[in-house]
This record gives C-alpha cells, structure tokens and sequence, in this order.
C-alpha cells in the first residue's frame, strides 16, 4: 500500500517537474518572440515616420503646383465657373422623357448650354 | 532543586517495565528534559511555517490555475508602450506635417581605441565633407573615451562609416527634427538646435508642450493657403523689385491665423545658412507705420463715437499746417468730403480733422480696446512692441489718424481689422487650431452697426476707391488701401514705401482677412512707375481670395443683385442728406 502511493506521488512529481519546465521554454520562446515582434514594430514604426515626412516632402504645394502645370492641363476656377442650382432654367413642362429625347446621351458633338442644363436639372430632381 | 529519587525496588521480580507511579507529577527538571522540550517547540513550529508555506503555495496554484487564466503578466514592460519621448511632430489644420522627428545616426568615436588618428581621420574627411581633417585628427589623438565626430550622419555617410570597419568608432541615434515643407512654413514652425531645443517659431514658443506630449501639436495653419499667399507675394515682390513682404491670412470670426509669409524667409532644415534677415518674421516681430490702412479705425472711431456719421463732410479743401509740419491729400479733391468720400480717396486731411472732433483722449482709449498700443500675446516668442507717441499731443492725433506716428505689427494691424468688421468683437489672434464649432469669447470694441458701415465703406473702396485692383469678381472684397513713407534716418524716405493692403471677403458677412504688405516695392512699367498700395498689395490681395475661394467653399455671389446692393449701402436713409453733404 505504502509502496503504492509512493509511486504514485514519485510519478507526479516526475509529471509535474516536466511540465513545468515545458511551460518554461515556452514562455522563454515566447517572450523571445515578443522582443523579435517589439523590435519590428518600432522599426515598422520609424518607416512610417520617414515615409509620414517623405509624403509631405513629395506634397510641398510648390512642387505640386510645377507638376500640375507640366502635366495637367488645368487652370485654377474662377468665380464665373461655380454655378447655383437656382441659376438653371426651369425645368420645361414636357415629361422627362421628351427631355431626354431632346438632348439624348449620345447627343451631337456641340451641345448647346440650355439642353445640357436642362439635363443637368433632369439628373438633380431625380 | 535536589531531585528526588523514586523509591528502590529491589523485587527481583518485578516486571521490567514497570515503572511505580510517581507519588508526585513527573519532575520535568533535568538538561536533557529541558532540552527535548525545546526541539519539540522548534519541531512543532517548523512544522507550523511549512505547512503554512505549503498552503500558501497551494492557494496560488488555486487562484493561478483557476481565476488568473486568462489575464496575462508580463514581469517585463513593453518598450513601446512608453516610447522613449521624441518631440511631438507640428501639423496644420488638415493633419498635414510640418515638422516630424526622425531617427538619425550620430558618429563619436572612443579616443584610446583608435590606433592611427590620422589615417582614420583622412578617411572619415573623406566621407564627411563639411568636417575638416584636421578637427576630426584632433578630436581621435585626444585620451577621451567618447568625442562627437558628427551628429546626425546621412544613412549613406552611416553606411561609408561602418564599412570602414574601424573599432572604436560608434554610432548613437538621435532624433532630427525634419521639416518637409522647407520654407513654406519657416516664419511660423521656426526651427530646433541640434539638441531638440526650440529656437524660433512654435518650436520655440511650444518647446515645452512639444517635449512633453506624444500627439502632434495642431496648428491652424492651412498649408494650400501659405502657399498661395506665398506664391503669391513672392510674385509681387519680384515684379516690384521689393526688399520683403508680408501677408496674413485670418479667420475674423475665430482670431485664427491660417497663413502668414515673411517674405524672404529660410529653410528650417538648414537654419544655419540663413541670414538675420531670413529669420526675421516681419509678420509679427516686425512693426511698421502702416498709413492709411489705419483710416480703418479712424473712421471706426468717429462712426462709434457718434463724432460722425456717414453724411457728415469736413473741408478737405486745403492742406493741414501745424507744427511745422503740412498734411496733405495724396489724392487731393480740394473740396468737402463726406465721411465715405474721405475713406474712398483716402483723404489725411478729413481723417485728421475726423480725429481732432473725436479727441486725443478717445482715440487714444480706442487704440488701447483695440490692442495696437501694445504687444499682443500669441503663441511666438518674436513679438514686436509697438511704438506709440509718446507725449500724445494733437499733431500726434492727427497723424495716427492716417497712420503715421505710429508703429505697429502686422498682426496686430490684422487682429484689429478683424475686430472692426466681424460685428465688432475683438479676438485675440492665434496659430493653434481652435475646435470646429468652437465660439471664441471677445471683446466687443465697435457697436455691431459701426461694423456693419465699416464693412460697407470697406465695400466701396474695392468699387470705387483706391483699391480697385483688389476687385476679385463675385468675392465681394472690401478693404482699404496702405502707402506709408518709411523713416529712416529720423525723416521721412520718399522711395522707401511701405505698401499695404488689407481686404476682407465676403465682406457682406466676413470671413476671412487677407493682408498683403511690400516692403520698398518701385515702381514698374506695368504700375506706370506707381509702387502704391493700390498698385502693389491691392493685386495680389485679389489674386490670392480669387486662388482659395473655391478651397474654402465660398459661394460667389452676384455684386448687382438687390440683396447684395441693400446690405453694402453707404450713406444716410435719405439720399437728400447725403448730396447737401457732398455739395
């Protein structure tokens, strides 16, 4: 009987010393892992600082402004472009479909500016 | 104590074990009984703490085992949970950055380890150029065990640098204060010493807020704005072949600066090779006599006052003498004005006899209400104090009424205009962003009505006045034109102009501010040899509302439309008043 027990708690001792130093390793693994994880995230950290003030480097308006000019053609609006919508016409008493029949979507190369608003006003009330 | 013997048995048959019963308790004298009685003690305690330890053990293994599974603790604390303190980065209103810290590699180098100072020194000469052989042989022949070679290296110099492979050569990261948008914002950011220490600018007026917090410091800079303004200033100041210039863009209901130029200006990421006239900031240290700008609160004054209204005229007819001194009309009509007529051509005459109605006393309180009698607090270091007469007599009255005798800042010019024209609440001028939404408590300096003529005899200036050139159409501009003659040498330098213009748009309900000063502009082929306000800062005030109306979102409007006209009238209810006035 005693040499039963004996055994048995010989056996859990045995059982609980291994697995602790099973979880030690793992913790010791983990932890490896964390600081390998850490340093990344501060140089990962860093790189987006460099690219944060590349980005704002590359956006200075000046250079912008070179590039738009060369590549784009662009000009700064003026005030006669920016419209009201209660600058536009009327909407004509026909029903939509004869306005659109009007100014269809493949319409001629040169619109005249009144079917153009008058579409435009078809596509806000909509 | 004799111990006492039990009685002699000698019955030879007596059982071995038997021991007779003491007639007295069991004597516990003796050594030996002494001490059995104490291990016994010591026993029964010891076995008291271990079982104690024991349990103790026990119940953690419980609690760990059991309740503690899920919440983890780490004897160590993460690094980047408490980075180490870098400088916070400076952005503008919309997030953009300004000036960000960035990790740079530092070159020092223990002196006892380097075996031949010269040979190293030569190569390190080689890679570093702005370091001279000699200083760099100099520092490695010392005994020290830690000299800089060079701060802040570039990564190919690092490279260079360790692939030189020489032992006692080390590197130490340091944060470098970047800014990359060069001198687009300079005057404002200012710049930082090698040490992360504030010099100029934010940097240096926040330097402790910036050392001590983690999330950037929020400006209410608009970078599109500084750069059309800039852009916009370096253009005139180039085609008038000026010194400098200066511009200011505020928001009049909020006291916010969203943009301010001095002109030339530096790159902060090389402070070093800049001039003291670079890192001057004209806008805010700088203080100039500002001219007519200041018929503003002249006007403002009298109209407040009750001194004037708007159909009140003064003889202009004639110049002023006193004191030696004569005043005169620029745009002389030699005729009566009406209070809008002396604004519109901008009259010294009508202004200084508009100020000796009101009284030295008066002006001089509503100068101080409007903070130009001294130096404004703001968020920079570089503040100018303005230079006030000083005894204030009545000739003094007359010139500060049109600006002359009187220093002040551009900002605080830029502070005060808003005030006249936002309603009449003064807001103290800032570069930190205010919240969206956010209302300012001000002081009231004008009456709301006074504003609001102000506003409209701002109006007729850019219509009909001096400041024609400053029409950008269905913007509704309104402002008033500067032209002041610098002193240099104690008398007044005819070339040396000062030209201003300071507008406000829309200025049926004002939004912003915008102030554009040239410093020693000459006159041009195109400005038929003019150099004036109207000529020079009128222009490129137009310029710039018409470059960030769109950006800000603001509506142009119809000048002509009913509405528009109604609230911009100038001049009493009755027309009649107004042409007996003019007559």
């Amino acid at each position: 009987m005693i040499r039963l027990s004996t055994l048995l708690w010989a056996l859990l001792v045995a059982l609980s010393g291994y697995a602790m130093f099973q979880i030690k390793y793992e913790v010791v693994q983990l932890e490896d892992e964390r600081a390998r994880l850490d340093h990344r995230i501060d140089a990962a950290r860093e790189q987006i600082r460099v690219l944060d003030a590349e980005w704002s480097f590359l956006n200075q308006p000046a250079r912008l402004d070179q590039l738009a000019k060369h590549f784009l053609d662009l000009h700064p609006l003026g005030a006669d472009q920016i419209g009201h919508l209660a600058q536009l016409p009327r909407r004509s008493p026909s029903p939509p479909a004869a306005a659109e029949a009007a100014a269809p979507p493949s319409a001629p190369s040169q619109p005249t500016a009144a079917p153009r608003l008058a579409n435009a006003r078809a596509a806000v009330m909509q | 104590m004799k111990p006492v013997q039990p009685p002699h048995d000698d019955n030879p048959c007596r059982p071995r074990h038997y021991k007779p019963a003491p007639c007295a308790p069991a004597p516990v004298e003796g050594p030996a009984k002494q001490s059995l009685e104490t291990s016994h003690t010591r026993l029964i305690i010891t076995g008291a703490l271990f079982c104690l330890a024991f349990l103790v053990i026990a119940a953690r293994l419980v609690e760990v085992a059991g309740f503690k599974a899920d919440e983890t603790r780490f004897a160590r604390v993460r690094s980047d949970e408490t980075p180490a303190i870098t400088r916070a980065d400076i952005v503008d209103r919309n997030g953009v950055l300004l000036a960000t810290t960035l990790d740079a590699p530092s070159l020092y180098a223990n002196a006892r380890l380097i075996r031949h100072p010269e040979r190293v020194a030569e190569q390190l000469a080689a890679i570093l150029p702005d370091v001279s052989e000699s200083e760099i042989a100099a520092k490695l022949a010392s005994d020290k065990s830690f000299v800089w070679i060079k701060r802040l290296l570039t990564p190919s110099q690092e490279l260079e640098v360790n692939r030189l492979g020489v032992p006692g050569l080390q590197f130490q990261t340091e944060g470098r204060r970047v800014y990359p948008k060069g001198n687009l914002t300079s005057e404002v950011v200012g710049y930082d010493d090698l040490d992360g220490k504030g010099l100029a600018g934010i940097e240096r007026g926040f330097d402790d807020i910036l050392r001590d917090r983690s999330e950037p410091v929020e400006l209410s800079i608009d970078v599109r704005l500084q750069y059309i303004l800039r852009d916009e200033i370096a253009r005139t100041v180039a085609d008038f072949s000026a010194t400098g210039g200066i511009g200011i863009i505020m928001d009049v209901n909020t006291g916010e600066v969203l943009a301010m130029v001095s002109l030339p200006d530096f790159d902060p990421n090389s402070p070093g090779s800049a001039t003291p006239q670079q890192l001057f900031n004209r806008a805010t240290l700088g203080i100039y006599e500002m001219g007519s700008t200041f018929k503003i609160f002249n006007t403002a004054l009298a109209l407040d006052t009750h001194t004037a209204t708007l159909a009140s005229s003064y003889d202009a007819i004639d110049p002023i003498r006193i004191g030696g001194f004569t005043i005169h009309d620029d745009h002389a009509q030699r005729r009566w004005l009406t209070v809008p007529e002396i604004f519109q051509y901008s009259s010294n005459i009508g202004s200084a006899k508009m100020a000796v109605a009101v009284g030295t006393d008066r002006q001089k309180a509503f100068l101080t209400r409007l903070g130009l009698l001294k130096a404004p607090s703001f968020e920079l270091h570089e503040i100018g104090a303005p230079l006030v007469p000083s005894p204030w007599r009545e000739i003094n009255t007359m010139t500060v009424a049109f600006g002359q005798g009187i220093s002040v800042s551009p900002l605080q010019m830029a502070t005060a205009v808003s005030a006249v024209v936002n309603g009449g609440v003064l807001h103290r001028a800032t570069l930190i962003k205010r919240p969206d939404g956010y209302a300012p408590s001000g002081q009231q300096v004008v009456s709301p009505r006074t504003s609001e003529e102000m506003r409209a005899l701002l109006r007729l200036v850019v219509a009909h006045g001096t400041g024609e050139f400053a029409e950008a159409p269905g913007y509704l501009v309104g402002g008033k034109t500067g032209t002041a003659e610098k002193v240099a040498a104690g008398r007044y330098e005819p070339k040396g102009l000062f030209s201003s213009f300071v507008g406000v748009f829309p200025v049926n309900e004002p939004r912003y501010l915008v102030m554009v000063c040239i410093d020693e502009p000459k006159g041009n082929k195109e400005s038929h040899g003019f150099a004036t306000g109207g000529w020079t800062a009128a222009p490129a005030v137009k310029r710039v509302v018409e470059r960030m109306a769109p950006l800000m979102g603001i509506q142009p409007v119809d000048e002509d439309s009913p509405e528009i006209r109604r609230s911009l009238m100038v001049g009493s209810p009755s027309p009649q008043g107004q042409k007996i006035a003019a007559n």
